[in-house]
């Protein structure tokens, strides 16, 4: 008469994508020939855990039983990967051995990977499991200390341990204690560039106070050396902290790619893409789901430094994301969205040469070279891009006054400016609007555009300072000029204003 | 009354040159023969009655001359008096060629005045025979371009210690005066009326400005009318004084061209300006090029020439000193008025601008070459976002344009 396996069960979790799956594991010992199988779609990583099993039960006092051990996770329909299940596993053998005590009807939630000598990891996506467990009832909930940061983020509440022996204190011991996670941001590093660097760039300054005060999308073009890498690196320092929820989201995903990290920050995340930048790499990895740069710039800044230099497929294929501020994923007939409100911050020469703006006609280019290499970037690309500047190498004038006379930090002036911004446009929108990512519509009302601001508009218009596409953009940029000024409607002056950051002859 | 200084003879000669038939070609008949030693002894009526007595070895037309201003002697007289009311009135001087410090520049030529009126400051006139002075000179009615070049390059050449020296009329003349009124070289006004008479009229704020700080200059007596005869001599006047000559601007008909073709004659270099050749009004600037005249392309190559003229009056009058015009420091620029004025009170008290003033200072900023947003900012020392109101504003009337990132003026 063959015995009646023990069959242990657990809960865990893994994550595809954004979107996580709680599953079930069941371990089952019966006797016969020591064999280890896991069984239900699992790739290579959760199989190699009977290595990291055996060495971690040893070097904790534990035993791997001698039987025929079946490990079965469900759904087993869903392809499953990734080393949080070690935890799991090793306390279903555990418990399924008699090892340890197992309470009856219990249920239990676990991750983590296990190194040979017993300690505790946490792994990618923690953040995105943790969230979806949070809201669900189990008895005992363990985790790796590691993943703290992630589990006060998500809300989570459990035990955090750091390795296999605490095991026994909690189930033999029966101390297991439920508590929060507490993850503190790390205040902002205050090594921002200052906005003063910038002195004689008036409208550039402007520009990017403006950009950031919106959520515009930004283009920048000047000659090599005017300081357009160091503009876009100002943009992060203006812009207001993550809240908590960004912040969660920006974790995240960081996490997600990255694994788990210690420093939670508040601080916008810049992705810095160059030329050589595919579209892959924008959008992420169908196969692994990892999210892509786009992704990953969600609440801060896309910085595509020399964009004109850039593949026509890839800036074709940013329109989208830009207008929709979402990225798709498709695996396996899924769509897998991230989010990607970013503001977009392009910068690039005018010409080949890059010395199309800069003073005495130093530019050695034809009209049609020009011509030529501006044409790279798409016109409905262009569309896309609120605000565009000019910038010239910093003459040297105003160079020994910047390094000579310190006029002290202009920045968190600018960035007061920028929060009262932000605050204001909040209020008015509800949700998280703001004047460059509110959704396209009927924006006459939402934005309080008098009828007569929109004729003197579409007067400009007319007289060809604009397109009728870029009609909608300059009446958001005028929206954020008027809300620096703090004015309830936009005036004709606000629109008169914005029409110097479009670009002509588009 | 009695003629008995010398500065009252100078009068008498001022009032006979305009009154009787006595021109310089009598006087120099009457001084060959030894019968008189100068101009200033024909206010002596003794010797003219002595003169006429010597019938037989004078021409007949110059013994009818003289005896026209024997009958005429009474009428000079009272003029002279008058003169010399106004002339006390206003503070104006009489030069004679008699006189030191008469204007090397005039001594050197025939036909110059032999007595002149100034007003203001002589020493321009003196400073000048050793550092030099360029006549600036152009149309009435010029354009901006014109006149920037006019303003820049007298400011340059006011400031290396070179007079400038003009019209006082409209347009360019107007504007070399104010450009140079307060530099270094200071500015000469020569007047075809009396020093006295503000022609035209509406110049007086500059008249007023030379008076105090440069020199007005005419050979007509004070209370003079200026005739329109009397313009062409002017001209003459100018170009004589002047070690070279700029021509700013100058129409197909233009007294412009009589300056410079007086200065051709004389010797002296002419610079021209060179200009728009679908532009009317430079055409005979642009002739004068085609014909020879040297192409004004900066302020050094007036500076040389200058120099070079300079260098020769030195060693006639031995200074053995040489001189170079790098020696005289660089110094502030003088102040012009109108947009000048307003850039001034711009610095002081931007709140009193309005937006057409800064539209002008923004205007006249892009007269000389296209400028970026950036440095309009600079120039008007304004926030971005008002500059870029302003400069919607005039490119939506047209008077702006925006290429490449720059802005220019339209010229419409």
């Amino acid at each position: 008469m063959a015995s009646r396996p023990n069959v242990a069960r657990l809960y865990s979790c893994f994550a595809s994508g954004t979107d996580s799956t709680v599953a079930l594991i069941e371990v089952s010992i019966a006797p016969g020939i020591p064999t280890f199988s896991v069984i239900g779609l699992c790739d290579s990583s959760i199989k190699e855990a009977q290595g990291r099993l055996i060495s971690a039960f040893k070097s904790t006092g534990f035993n791997m039983p001698k039987g025929h051990i079946t490990i079965g996770i469900s759904p087993a329909y869903m392809r499953k990967t990734g080393s949080g299940f070690d935890l799991p596993m090793a306390l279903g053998i555990l418990f399924a051995s008699g090892q340890l005590y197992l309470p009856p009807d219990a249920r239990i939630y676990a991750e983590g990977e296990l190194t040979l000598g017993g300690d505790l990891k946490g792994t990618p996506g923690s953040c995105i499991r943790l969230k979806t467990v949070r809201d669900m009832i189990f008895d005992y909930k363990i985790i790796p200390q590691g993943e703290s940061c992630s589990a006060g983020l998500a809300g989570f509440t459990g035990q955090g341990i750091t390795s296999l022996s605490e095991l026994s204190d909690i189930f033999d011991g029966n101390r297991y204690t439920e508590s929060g996670f507490i993850s503190e941001a790390v205040s902002p590093s205050a090594d921002h560039l200052d906005i003063s660097i910038l002195k004689g760039q008036e409208k550039t300054k402007r520009a990017l106070l403006i950009s950031a005060c919106g959520f515009h999308n930004i283009l920048l073009t000047g000659s090599p050396g005017s300081g357009k890498t160091m503009a876009g690196k100002i943009l992060s320092g203006l812009l207001p902290k993550l809240s908590r929820e960004e912040m969660a989201d920006v974790y995240a995903l960081n996490e997600l790619v990255q694994g788990e990290s210690s420093v939670l920050s508040c601080e916008r995340p810049v992705r810095m893409v160059g030329p050589n930048i595919t579209v892959g790499k924008l959008i992420g990895n169908a196969l692994t789901l990892s999210p892509g740069e786009m992704a990953l710039a969600n609440h801060g800044i896309l910085f595509a430094d020399e964009l004109p230099l850039f593949k026509t497929d890839v800036l074709d294929f940013l329109r989208k994301p830009l207008e929709e501020r979402k990225v798709h994923l498709m695996k396996r007939g899924n769509l897998y969205s991230f989010d990607s409100d970013f503001i977009f911050l392009g910068t690039g020469n005018p010409c080949r040469c890059g010395m199309l703006y800069e003073k005495d006609n130093k530019c050695r280019c034809t009209a049609g070279d020009i011509r030529r290499y501006m044409s790279r970037i798409s016109g409905p690309f262009l569309e896309r891009i609120d605000i565009f500047s000019e910038m010239r190498s910093i003459s040297g004038e105003d160079m020994a006054s910047i390094y000579i006379d310190d006029a002290g930090a202009e920045s968190p002036e600018y960035r007061k400016t920028v929060e009262r911004c932000w605050q204001i446009a909040h209020e008015r929108y509800g949700g998280n609007y703001l004047n460059g990512t509110f959704p396209e519509g009927d924006i006459r009302d939402s934005m309080r555009i008098p009828e007569k601001v929109v004729r003197y508009a579409s007067e400009l218009s007319d007289k060809g300072f604009f397109s009728a596409r870029g009609f909608t953009r300059i009446l958001r940029v005028a929206r954020t000029i008027a809300d620096i000024n703090e004015s309830a409607d936009i005036s004709e002056a606000d629109v008169s204003e914005a029409i110097q950051y479009r670009m002509r002859n588009l | 009354m009695e003629i008995l200084t010398d500065r009252d003879k100078d009068f008498f000669y001022s009032a006979m040159i305009l009154n009787t038939k006595i021109n310089f070609r009598t006087l120099k008949e009457l001084s060959d023969l030894k019968l008189i030693r100068n101009y200033r002894d024909l206010s002596d009526k003794d010797l003219l009655n002595r003169i006429v007595r010597k019938e037989s070895e004078l021409k007949s037309d110059t013994v009818s001359k003289i005896n026209g201003l024997l009958e005429s002697y009474g009428d000079i007289e009272k003029l002279v008096k008058n003169y010399k009311k106004i002339a006390d009135a206003n503070r104006i001087e009489v030069i004679s060629c008699l006189d030191e410090y008469y204007p090397y520049n005039w001594k050197k030529l025939s036909g110059m005045p032999q007595v002149f009126y100034i007003r203001g400051n002589y020493r321009i006139v003196e400073n000048m025979t050793l550092s030099g002075s360029v006549a600036v000179v152009g149309s009435r009615n010029p354009s901006r371009y014109a006149l920037y070049a006019t303003d820049q390059m007298c400011r340059e050449l006011g400031c290396k210690g070179i007079a400038v020296i003009s019209g006082m009329a409209y347009g360019i003349d107007r504007q070399a005066h104010i450009s140079s009124v307060k530099t270094k070289g200071g500015t000469i006004a020569v007047l075809a009326g009396g020093v006295d008479n503000i022609y035209p009229a509406s110049n007086k704020d500059i008249y007023d400005l030379i008076c105090s700080n440069g020199l007005v200059i005419s050979e007509m007596p004070p209370g003079q009318q200026p005739l329109r005869q009397y313009f062409p001599s002017r001209n003459r006047l100018i170009a004589g004084l002047s070690d070279c000559t700029l021509i700013m601007e100058a129409g197909a008909v233009s007294g412009t061209l009589h300056t410079a073709s007086f200065a051709a004659s004389q010797g002296k270099e002419v610079f021209v300006l060179p200009n728009n050749i679908y532009y009317k009004n430079s055409w005979g600037g642009l002739k004068l090029l085609e014909d020879g005249g040297n192409v004004l392309l900066n302020s050094e190559s007036v500076i040389d020439s200058v120099a070079r003229a300079v260098m020769y009056k030195r060693l006639d009058l031995g200074c053995s000193k040489e001189f170079y015009y790098s020696d005289i420091a660089k110094e502030e620029f003088g102040e012009a008025i109108d947009v000048s004025v307003l850039r001034e009170l711009a610095k002081v008290k931007p709140e009193e601008l309005t937006d057409d003033n800064w539209k002008d200072i923004i205007k006249d900023s892009l007269t000389l070459k296209p400028l970026c947003a950036d440095e309009l900012c600079g120039i008007t020392m304004l926030p971005f976002y008002k500059v870029s109101r302003l400069l919607t504003e005039l490119e939506l009337n047209g008077t702006v344009c925006q290429e490449q990132g720059k802005y220019s003026l339209t010229f419409v």
